[in-house]
């Protein structure tokens, strides 16, 4: 069974595959590197159900949690998957410009899961921290290995500026973040993976790497409403129990939040871009971040629509995708299949 | 180079029926205003003969030119003058003789607060260039956003990019920290973006029309709209030019043309972004105190009825 383009179609476990005629997606390594993280978490599950990723490693970063959790979350999730395999390399604890890093535990809980409680992992972290990981990994299949980057992106700054090679050895950067002519989450300027390290940011999006964003524009429009989530909670898919547990505290901060009965999913639109790109239309142009003033961690992305008189600051930088629309039906029941999948 | 900002007074009443009362400022898109309303017209942008020239060909040299500031809110200099765009003179390089009358002898900040204090809530600024007079004006008079009627504003991008580069549109890149000044003085203040002057466009067609017609300025008109469809012609590649200073006057004097809709407006001010305005609509609660939080709620524009503006403009140059 193609198990990428499984969808549920409304019933549980009895996911139909819908086949498409461009024929099957060819296996892809790919790193996730995440701060997990209650929709990390739901990201990463359906990663470990889609046969055709073969994912490499979990990097980890500051963001929904500490770097320390995430690195622990990361570990945890793995055992749920039955994949001790998978290496978990640890990334940094802070911003690149230093400091305290702003941590979202009243989205996620102060352990990221909801507060659910959960053994501590029998693993360990591997040696290599995260942007030696990612680097190690891109030069060692030039081409083959993409990125999912669901946190902060200070990890992939750190890899590009450790190895100059490392934006064009990379096959893909697929970057959940970013608010593109919409709203912010952390404040009307910023959505909180570019605000964590707008520096980091702004490195990795001039990078010339082969990029693609999805931003709150997008996310914030793929909703699971409690019906879903009660849907979900009913059946006997391999995950829908713990996903089901931990989603509780992070639907009631929507609630509070946006006055939304339901979660936005972020995190699943994302793994969803990495596989599944055809559910997405795109702009290409130039992205820039703002790292000072009350802006700090806007995304701006030059549409290309007029021609300058002069240079300016998105002048002379490779443009990147930023995803644009979303076929809505199509990636609802493409996150529903795989979430509930046995 | 000299950028000054030239408002003018005048009651609108006896002309128009509406108790308002306006200031405004302009370049070449505000000339062809000054024509198509009944509206007085300020001007903005270089040279002050040539505004003052413009009351002249407009025959309304009873209303006072009054020179605003030289330098930013922060005492910087104004960096970028649009002459790419409107020609060195601000009128399309037309080497028109200098005016014969005078601006007045008072600063722009001044008659602004003189008037909102001669008719408290009565008086209506258009703002067509950056906003440093009316933020000097509300620095020197903490009443003045009390006090001044509406302040219609030309300026901004909302939820599109801007002109002057990706980020920042060009009255409000002009001066950054006045215009933040502005949209959190806690006046009654209407921006129009070019998220909506865009909309509006004149077209190469409209042109030839206009050239073609009996109205007064027909011909005048179309020597000073050269440079500024030439340079629509090469920087945006359309066929015809953005109408954004008719259409914020518009929104002055028949705001059923425009909607909008309401809530804080910051400037950044510093950065690659400097001179974004980033709009929040209150709708979201976010965990943390943030810089649009207990700010005032200004209304910012988000649609107008194109095709109406451009044809009482036609109508009014054509027939006028």
């Amino acid at each position: 069974m193609d198990s990428v383009r499984a969808t549920s179609n409304g019933d549980c476990n009895g996911a139909a595959p819908t086949v498409l005629s461009n024929g099957p997606i060819p296996i892809q390594k790919v790193i996730i590197d995440t701060d997990p993280g209650i929709d990390d978490a739901m990201a990463i599950l359906m990663a470990f159900q889609t046969p055709d990723v073969d994912i490499l490693g979990l990097t980890t970063v500051f963001g929904n949690v500490t770097t320390k959790q995430a690195t622990n979350n990361a570990l945890l999730l793995c055992e749920i998957a039955g994949r001790p395999d998978v290496p978990v390399a640890e990334g940094s604890p802070e911003p690149l410009k230093g400091g305290l890093p702003r941590i979202a535990d009243f989205v996620h809980g102060t352990n990221g899961f909801g507060n659910l409680s959960l053994p501590p992992p029998k693993r360990n972290k591997i040696e290599k921290n995260a942007s030696e990981f990612m680097v190690e990994m891109a030069s060692k299949y030039p081409g083959e290995v993409s990125i999912l980057a669901l946190g902060p992106l200070t990890n992939l700054a750190l890899a590009v500026k450790r190895d100059s090679s490392f934006a064009k050895n990379v096959k893909r950067v697929v970057i959940l973040g970013g608010a593109f002519f919409a709203s912010g989450n952390v404040n009307p300027a910023a959505e909180a993976n570019i605000h964590g390290d707008p520096e980091a940011a702004d490195i990795v999006f001039t990078s010339g790497a082969n990029i693609d964003v999805v931003g709150l524009n997008i996310t914030t429009q793929v909703q699971f409403t409690d019906a879903d989530l009660s849907e979900l909670r009913q059946c006997s898919g391999k995950y829908t129990k713990f996903v089901g547990d931990i989603c509780q505290f992070y639907r009631d901060w929507h609630v509070k939040s946006d006055g939304v009965c339901g979660i936005f999913l972020h995190d699943p639109v994302s793994f969803a871009l990495l596989v599944r790109p055809d559910f997405f239309t795109f702009k290409t142009g130039v992205v820039r971040v703002e790292t000072q003033g009350i802006c700090a961690g806007h995304t701006l992305m030059d549409h290309g629509l007029k021609r300058w008189n002069t240079s300016n600051p998105w002048t002379g930088y490779s443009p990147v995708r930023v995803a644009w629309t979303v076929d809505l039906d199509g990636i609802l029941s493409f996150i529903k299949g795989l979430l509930m999948k046995l | 180079m000299v950028q000054s900002i030239y408002p003018l007074f005048q009651s609108l009443s006896d002309l128009t029926g509406f108790p308002v009362k306006s200031l405004c400022d302009f370049g070449v898109e505000g000339h062809i205003m000054s024509h198509l309303s009944f509206v007085p017209i300020i001007l903005l942008s270089c040279e002050l003969h040539f505004y003052v020239l413009q009351l002249e060909v407009a025959g309304r040299t009873y209303i006072p030119v009054v020179e605003g500031s030289h330098i930013t809110i922060t005492k910087g200099t104004k960096l970028r003058i649009a002459s790419f765009v409107h020609g060195s003179d601000g009128l399309g390089n037309q080497n028109f003789p200098p005016p014969r009358s005078k601006k007045i002898d008072q600063s722009a900040a001044d008659f602004l607060i003189e008037k909102a204090n001669k008719y408290p809530g009565e008086v209506t600024v258009v703002a067509l260039g950056p906003l440093t007079n009316i933020a000097m004006a509300m620095q020197l008079d903490p009443e003045f956003s009390q006090k001044i009627g509406q302040v219609i504003l030309l300026g901004g991008a909302f939820a599109v990019n801007g002109n002057v580069n990706p980020a920042a549109e060009a009255n409000i890149y002009g001066d950054p920290d006045a215009a933040d000044i502005v949209f959190t003085s806690g006046a009654d203040i209407l921006a129009v973006g070019i998220n909506v002057t865009h909309q509006v466009v004149l077209t190469d067609i409209d042109r030839v029309k206009l050239s073609k017609s009996n109205g007064r300025f027909s011909q005048y008109l179309d020597q000073i709209l050269d440079v500024y469809f030439t340079y629509h012609h090469k920087a945006y590649n359309i066929k015809g030019v953005y109408l954004h200073d008719p259409t914020c006057i518009i929104a002055a004097i028949n705001p059923s043309l425009i909607t909008f809709t309401e809530g804080v407006v910051r400037v950044q001010t510093a950065g690659i972004m400097r001179g974004l305005t980033l709009f929040y609509n209150k709708q979201k609660r976010f965990a943390e105190v943030t810089e649009w939080s207990d700010k005032p709620s200004v209304k910012v524009a988000v649609t107008v009825d194109a095709p109406a503006v451009i044809s009482l403009l036609m109508e009014r140059l054509m027939n006028f």
